[in-house]
C-alpha cells in the first residue's frame, strides 16, 4: 500500500489544483457540457425544417397555384416570397434570403393541357450544401407529383387502375433504404462524432496544460518529489483525478445521445461504454506524448490544437475518408478519432458483431503505448528545464 | 503631435513583438499559411465517386443486367461484387468492402413485361450521407433512362417523345447554381477561411496580452507602454495587427481560391470594401476578448474548442434559417458569422456589396462597439497598472 499512497498523495494535490483554478472547472465541465447541448439542440429537428424558398410564377393559374401550395406544404420547404421575375429571385438568393427558386414560365398550364410538354425549372445554390440537397429533393418530388397528377387523371379517364397507372408512368421504381437512419437525421450523422471529438480536444489541452503548468510555475520538482521522483507514479497520480472527471463527462454524452435523444444504439451500451473509457485514456496518453515530444507548454498546446482540429475532417465522419487523396487517407490512421468513428459506426449505428470491430479497438488501444516512448525525456524536461516563452 | 509619436511607438513595438514572439507568430502566420492548403487538399475531390457497391440480382435477366451495367457505368457507384443472397452481401458491407447494396427482386423483368411496376431496392450504409446520395442518384438516372424506353414500347405507335409527353405533361429541369457540382470543398473552405482569420487572431492577440500581464506580475514593465494613454496604446496595437493581417487576409482571400481553383466570382472593389470592416471588427473583437487573458497559454485551452461550434453557428454547415434563436443571437457576437455569410455569397454566388449590405452594416457596428469596449477595458486595465498619466 505504501506504493499506492504516493500516487494518492499526488492525486490529492492535483484535486486541490483542479478545484482552485477556474480554467479547469470551465474546460473539464462547462465547455464539454456546452458543446453537447449546443450541437444537439442546433440540430434538434434532425433535418432543417421550413427552409426559405422563393417562387416565380409567371403563369398564375389554379394549376400552378396548386403546385406552389403543395410545395409549401413540404416539411423542409417554406415559400417566403413570390417574385415577379427570375432576376428578382436570383438577387434574393444572392442576398441570402432564400436557398432555392421554383420557376414556372408563362403558358405552362395551357401547354400541359394540350400535350405540348412545358418545362418548369428549379434552382438551388449548393454554396449552402444541406439546404440545396434538401430543396432539390422536395422540388423534384413536387415536380413529379405535378406531372404525375395530370398524367394519372388522363389514365384514370381511360379506365386504368391506380396500380396500372403507376406502372405506366414509372415502370421501374427505386426504393431507398437508409439503413439505421431512415429519416436522414443530420444530428445522428454528425453529433455522434462531434461530441466525443470536442471532448478529445479538451482532454488534449487540459492534460498538457496541467503537466506543463507545473514547469511554468516551477512546481514540477515538488510534484515529482511527492512521487519519489518516479515519473510513472507522478503522471499516474496526476492524471487519475482527470480520468474520473473525463469519464463522467463521457458518460454524460453517452447518456445524452443514446438515452435522451434516442440515437441508434444497436450494439448495446457496453461496446460504446468500453469505447468511451478507452478513448478517454487514449486522449490522455496522447496529451502526455505531446508533452514529451516538445518540451514547452506553448508548443505542446499548439501541436495538440493542430492534431485536434485536424481530427475533425480527417476522421471522415462528414466527408468520407475514401475520397481523400491517398496520402491523407494513410495519415488519417494516426488520429484516434478515426478509430472512434469506425467503432461507433459498427457498434452503435449498425450494431454488427464484435468480430468485425475488435481490431479497431486494438488499434485505438495501441495509442496507449505512445507515452512510453517519451516518458524518460519528459522527466528530464520536468526536472531540468525552465519555462520558456 | 505627442499623441502621434506615442501611437507610432506602440505600433512599432507591438509589430516587432508580434513578429518575434514565436508563439504568436504560429497563430498569426503559420496556421493561416498551412491550414487552408491542407483543408483544400483534403477535400480536393469535392465529392465521393465510385462508391463500392454490392449487388444481389435475383432476376438474372437481360433487363436486370442492363440496369446494373448502366449503374456501374455511372461515376457515382462501382459494383465490386455480385452476391448470391442478401446474407453474403451484408457480410461484405460489414467488412467495409462495400457501402451500398442494389437488390433486384426475382420478378423484376416479369413485372416490366406484364406492365406492372418493378421495384429496385437500394440500401446504403449511413456512416456517410454521401454514400446515400451517390447510390440514389446513380440508380435514379438509370431508371429514368430505362423508363423512357419502356414507356415508348408500351404506348403502341407512339414515338419516344410522345410517350414522354404523355408520362410527363409538365417536364422539369434542375439547374444547380454557383457551386454546380455540389462540391464539398467549394461549400466548406470559404467558411473555414473566415473562421481561421478570426480564431488565429484571437489566439495570437490573447497570447500577447497574456504575456504583458505575466511580465507585469513578474515586475517587468513594457517600456514602450509607459506614459501612454489607453487610446494611444489601443490604436497603436490595432495598427500593428492590421499590418500583419492585411497580407494574411489577402493570401487567404485572393491566393487560396485561385490556387485551388475554387469559385471566386466577386467584384474586387466590393470584396475589398467588405473585408475592411471585417478586419476592423475582428481586431477590436479580439482585443476586447483578450483583456480576459491572464497568461500566455490559457487562451488556447479556452478558445480552440469553440472553433467548431462557431463554424456551425455561422450558418454554412447548418442552414441559418434552422438555427434556434438563442444560438443565432449568440452568433451575432462574433464577426466571423457575418464574414462567413458575406464572403460565401460574394465569392461563390456573385453577390455585390449591396447584396451583403446587412452583413456589412453589422460588421461596422461590431467594429465600433468592440472599439469602445476595448477602450474601456484598456482604461481600466492600464489605470490599475499605473502606467499612464491621466
Amino acid at each position: 500500500m505504501l506504493k499506492n499512497s504516493k500516487i494518492l498523495a499526488v492525486s490529492k494535490r492535483e484535486i486541490k489544483r483542479l478545484l482552485t483554478r477556474p480554467l479547469y472547472v470551465f474546460c473539464m465541465i462547462v465547455a464539454p457540457a456546452f458543446g453537447y447541448v449546443f450541437f444537439t439542440t442546433l440540430m434538434e429537428n434532425g433535418l432543417p425544417v421550413d427552409l426559405p424558398v422563393g417562387v416565380v410564377d409567371e403563369d398564375n393559374t389554379s394549376v400552378t397555384r396548386n403546385i406552389i401550395r403543395n410545395l409549401d406544404a413540404f416539411q423542409q420547404t417554406k415559400i417566403v416570397e413570390q417574385y415577379h421575375n427570375f432576376a428578382e429571385a436570383r438577387e434574393a438568393m444572392q442576398r441570402g434570403k432564400i436557398y432555392a427558386i421554383y420557376y414556372i414560365p408563362q403558358g405552362t398550364t395551357k401547354l400541359a393541357l394540350s400535350s405540348k410538354q412545358p418545362t418548369v425549372s428549379f434552382y438551388t445554390s449548393a454554396s449552402y450544401l444541406i439546404p440545396a440537397s434538401l430543396e432539390y429533393r422536395d422540388m423534384k418530388m413536387m415536380s413529379e407529383y405535378a406531372s404525375g397528377a395530370i398524367a394519372r387523371a388522363t389514365l384514370y379517364a381511360k379506365g386504368f387502375t391506380e396500380d396500372q397507372a403507376m406502372a405506366m408512368l414509372q415502370p421501374i421504381k427505386m426504393e431507398m433504404h437508409a439503413v439505421n437512419n431512415p429519416t436522414l437525421n443530420y444530428s445522428i450523422y454528425l453529433s455522434n462524432t462531434l461530441l466525443p471529438a470536442l471532448l478529445m480536444l479538451l482532454i488534449f489541452q487540459i492534460t498538457i496544460y496541467s503537466i506543463y503548468s507545473e514547469l511554468k510555475e516551477e512546481t514540477s520538482k515538488e510534484w515529482l518529489a511527492i512521487a519519489d521522483n518516479n515519473i510513472y507514479k507522478a503522471l499516474f497520480g496526476k492524471l487519475l483525478p482527470h480520468f474520473f472527471v473525463w469519464v463522467l463527462m463521457g458518460l454524460f454524452y453517452l447518456v445524452w445521445l443514446y438515452g435522451y435523444w434516442n440515437f441508434p444504439l444497436n450494439g448495446g451500451f457496453l461496446p460504446m461504454f468500453i469505447l468511451m473509457i478507452l478513448f478517454v485514456l487514449v486522449c490522455q496518453a496522447f496529451g502526455v506524448f505531446l508533452c514529451g515530444a516538445v518540451p514547452s507548454l506553448r508548443w505542446a498546446l499548439s501541436l495538440a490544437t493542430l492534431w485536434g482540429v485536424l481530427s475533425f475532417p480527417i476522421s471522415g465522419f462528414s466527408f468520407p475518408q475514401m475520397a481523400f487523396p491517398p496520402a491523407l487517407r494513410a495519415l488519417s490512421y494516426l488520429f484516434p478519432l478515426r478509430y472512434y468513428f469506425l467503432i461507433y459506426v459498427d457498434q452503435a449505428l449498425n450494431g454488427i458483431s464484435f468480430g468485425y470491430t475488435w481490431f479497431y479497438y486494438v488499434c485505438l488501444a495501441a495509442f496507449l503505448a505512445l507515452p512510453l516512448l517519451v516518458v524518460g525525456r519528459l522527466k528530464t524536461y520536468l526536472l531540468e528545464y525552465h519555462y520558456q516563452i | 503631435m505627442r499623441w502621434f509619436y506615442n501611437i507610432l511607438d506602440v505600433w512599432k513595438n507591438e509589430l516587432i513583438r508580434s513578429l518575434t514572439d514565436i508563439g504568436a507568430l504560429v497563430f498569426f502566420v503559420i496556421v493561416p499559411l498551412l491550414y487552408p492548403p491542407l483543408y483544400a487538399y483534403l477535400y480536393n475531390n469535392e465529392s465521393v465517386r465510385e462508391v463500392p457497391t454490392v449487388v444481389v440480382d435475383n432476376c438474372h435477366t437481360s433487363m436486370s443486367r442492363d440496369f446494373l451495367r448502366k449503374a456501374d457505368a455511372s461515376g457515382d457507384v462501382k459494383i465490386i461484387g455480385h452476391c448470391a443472397d442478401m446474407q453474403e452481401a451484408i457480410e461484405l458491407i460489414h467488412e467495409h468492402k462495400a457501402y451500398c447494396l442494389i437488390y433486384i427482386p426475382a420478378e423484376f423483368q416479369k413485372n416490366i413485361i406484364e406492365g406492372k411496376q418493378a421495384i429496385v431496392e437500394l440500401y446504403s450504409d449511413m456512416s456517410g450521407l454521401l454514400y446515400y446520395k451517390a447510390v440514389l442518384s446513380a440508380c435514379t438516372e438509370v431508371s429514368l433512362e430505362m423508363n423512357q424506353e419502356i414507356k415508348a414500347q408500351r404506348l403502341v405507335g407512339a414515338t419516344k417523345e410522345q410517350a414522354e409527353a404523355f408520362a410527363y405533361p409538365i417536364k422539369y429541369e434542375y439547374v444547380p447554381m454557383f457551386n454546380t457540382q455540389s462540391g464539398f470543398a467549394t461549400f466548406l473552405i470559404p467558411a473555414v477561411l473566415m473562421m481561421i482569420i478570426q480564431q488565429t487572431m484571437l489566439l495570437g492577440i490573447g497570447m500577447l496580452l497574456g504575456d504583458e500581464r505575466e511580465n507585469k506580475r513578474k515586475g517587468i514593465m513594457a517600456e514602450h507602454l509607459k506614459g501612454k494613454r489607453p487610446l494611444e496604446i489601443l490604436i497603436g496595437k490595432a495598427t500593428g495587427y492590421l499590418n500583419i493581417y492585411i497580407p494574411v487576409v489577402a493570401y487567404l482571400v485572393c491566393i487560396i481560391p485561385v490556387l485551388f481553383g475554387h469559385i471566386h466570382i466577386w467584384q474586387w472593389k466590393d470584396m475589398i470594401a467588405f473585408m475592411i470592416p471585417f478586419i476592423f471588427a475582428c481586431i477590436f473583437f479580439c482585443m476586447f476578448i483578450s483583456t480576459f487573458s491572464y497568461d500566455r497559454e490559457s487562451f488556447i485551452v479556452l478558445f480552440v474548442f469553440m472553433s467548431v461550434p462557431l463554424l456551425f453557428m455561422s450558418g454554412i454547415s447548418w442552414p441559418g434559417s434552422a438555427i434556434p434563436p438563442v444560438w443565432k443571437y449568440i452568433s451575432y457576437l462574433f464577426p466571423g458569422t457575418f464574414a462567413v455569410n458575406g464572403y460565401v455569397r460574394m465569392s461563390e454566388m456573385g453577390a455585390l456589396l449591396k447584396d451583403v449590405h446587412w452583413e456589412f452594416v453589422f460588421l461596422w457596428g461590431q467594429a465600433i462597439v468592440y472599439f469602445f469596449l476595448t477602450w474601456f477595458a484598456y482604461r481600466k486595465m492600464y489605470k490599475k497598472w499605473k502606467w499612464f498619466k491621466a
